[in-house]
């Protein structure tokens, strides 16, 4: 993670994705990122290119009467 | 003969297969109770009793003409509000679906009723599934049999709390982190999180889709594996759903545990989170009935427990606020306080860290997968016995060390039962998580171990 953004920084990241909240809620959101940006900084890591996330896409499951097993 | 409202599922069927009790007589004892008592535990928040009614004596015609069907035949249940049921408001305790009737059970509810099951209605949760104990939703927050002061846990807290209270011998919750297995455990009762993908999630209102699990709770193990049976197996409709043989968890019990070996994650219960000294010593007392049992116990290494809590936590934000920006973003003041508090930073979760964390469960499900290759079970505590209940800081989601959540990380099979009783008569509990798919082995354990102490003696007095 880069360095901690400011109040009015998170206020904007968030207008960005289409939040723009009523000021009574920009506290919230101010604290609440604080502990996701801890819990992101404690787990990013630099990790081989291949390296596949939890979840890959299984067509087989999209058809019909089909699951993983 | 115990009084009705406590037989369980098991002996209740017994009774009615033999023609010694009537689903109409059961159906109106929970109904009768549920009438005089749940103003003090506000437990459900629908109550279907015209329904319930008619489908006890539908039970009971059908039994007496050919015999029960199922061993939940004419056996009353509730449900978690937040497991659609086709025509009976469905509303995950929000003020955002206050007036929402599903057109469609969800698939659990569908099994459930085609075994003959009787609906007794829905129960209270935290606000989807997530956010919680809440004063500022659709409904007031459940409270614990065992001291109306205090907390049932959460999510499936209505859940629990009816079935510790008598109000139903049998009811389904959902588990993302621990949300079956956490008011098992403060309700002093047997609640089951299923492999991931052994129960369809198919109409039940996600949480978070990567880790939700829906799963059966009871006063039994024993009553626990009947409901499996009926709802675990393969629905298209999931994409999630695994295509594997459901075994006959009747034949589970064996009523010891000889040969097991049961692996305790001593680093986290020592060093990393180390439960109060009561709750350690309840769980080295039932470890030692385990021993008597025939298990042999020894410590195992599992990556760091924040490990497993901040995957799951990073994913989880995002997918909740995937789930909920559309009303986040139009009227964010039907939400409660807490649920709002634990979606919205979901809104600045980058692509890149919702597939670093995915990266991470990998490895953390490998880690879990390998240690379970050495050993039949694991055991800990599943949480400390009850607090009281009142608000809690909503951030506490992202702070508190959790020993249910690396199950659902990792998928595996995981059972709370009652493992006695702290000072002030609160329950203590014990964890059983098994390999993958092997949910037998788990319900043998905790059938057993049920069955070798006085804890399903006791039930609350209200």
């Amino acid at each position: 993670m880069t360095d901690t953004p400011s109040d009015d920084e998170i206020v904007h990241l968030a207008r960005q994705a289409g939040l723009i909240l009523p000021a009574e809620y920009v506290p919230e959101l101010i604290e609440a990122y604080g502990h996701v940006r801890r819990m992101i900084g404690r787990i990013s890591t630099v990790r081989p290119h291949g390296d596949e996330p939890a979840h890959v896409f299984v067509p087989s499951v999209f058809l019909p009467g089909k699951s993983r097993s | 003969m115990t009084e009705l409202a406590f037989l369980g599922i098991a002996e209740a069927s017994r009774l009615i297969a033999d023609r010694k009790l009537s689903p109409v007589e059961l159906t109106e004892a929970y109904l009768r109770r549920i009438a005089n008592l749940d103003s003090q535990l506000d437990s459900f928040v629908t109550l279907t009793a015209d329904r319930a009614r008619a489908e006890a004596k539908a039970a009971e015609a059908a039994i007496m003409a050919s015999g029960p069907a199922s061993r939940l035949h004419g056996i009353p249940y509730c449900l978690k509000d937040i497991f659609d049921t086709a025509g009976i408001r469905t509303t995950a305790m929000s003020k955002l679906l206050a007036d929402n009737v599903p057109a469609r059970d969800a698939h659990c509810q569908e099994k459930l009723a085609a075994a003959g099951g009787v609906l007794l209605g829905k129960n209270a949760t935290w606000e989807f599934a997530h956010g919680g104990p809440s004063w500022d939703v659709l409904f007031p927050p459940a409270r614990n049999p065992w001291d109306r002061t205090c907390s049932p846990a959460g999510s499936s807290s209505g859940s629990a709390a009816a079935v510790a209270a008598g109000f139903a011998p049998a009811t389904l919750g959902s588990d993302t982190g621990g949300s079956i297995r956490g008011p098992a455990a403060a309700c002093g009762i047997a609640g089951l999180k299923p492999t991931y993908g052994l129960v369809s999630r198919r109409g039940v209102i996600p949480n978070c889709f990567s880790h939700d699990h829906a799963g059966p709770l009871a006063w039994t193990t024993e009553d626990v594996a009947i409901l499996l049976q009926i709802i675990a197996g393969h629905d298209p409709e999931d994409p999630g759903s695994a295509q594997v043989a459901i075994p006959d968890y009747s034949l589970a019990p064996t009523g010891d545990l000889k040969g097991l070996v049961i692996g305790v994650p001593t680093k986290w219960l020592q060093d990393e989170a180390p439960p109060a000294a009561a709750t350690m010593a309840a769980f080295e007392a039932a470890l030692d009935v385990c021993r008597g049992l025939g298990a042999s116990v020894r410590p195992v290494t599992l990556p760091p427990l924040q490990q497993y809590d901040d995957s799951k936590k990073v994913i989880a934000v995002a997918e909740l606020f995937t789930i909920h920006g559309a009303d986040l973003r139009k009227r964010p003041e039907l939400f409660g306080a807490s649920l709002r508090y634990r979606i919205i930073a979901g809104s600045l979760v980058r692509a890149e860290d919702y597939i670093q964390a995915m990266r991470l469960r990998t490895d953390l499900a490998r880690s879990l997968q390998a240690v379970m290759s050495t050993v039949d079970l694991l055991m800990l505590p599943t949480s400390e016995p009850a607090g009281k209940l009142e608000p809690v800081p909503p951030s506490s989601l992202f702070t508190r060390a959790s020993f249910t959540t690396p199950f659902n990380v990792g998928g595996n099979p995981a059972l709370s039962v009652c493992s006695g009783f702290d000072a002030r008569g609160l329950p203590f509990s014990l964890q059983i998580v098994g390999k993958l798919f092997d949910e037998a082995t788990v319900l043998r354990a905790g059938d057993a171990y049920e069955k070798a102490t006085p804890w399903r003696d006791k039930r609350p007095a209200l």
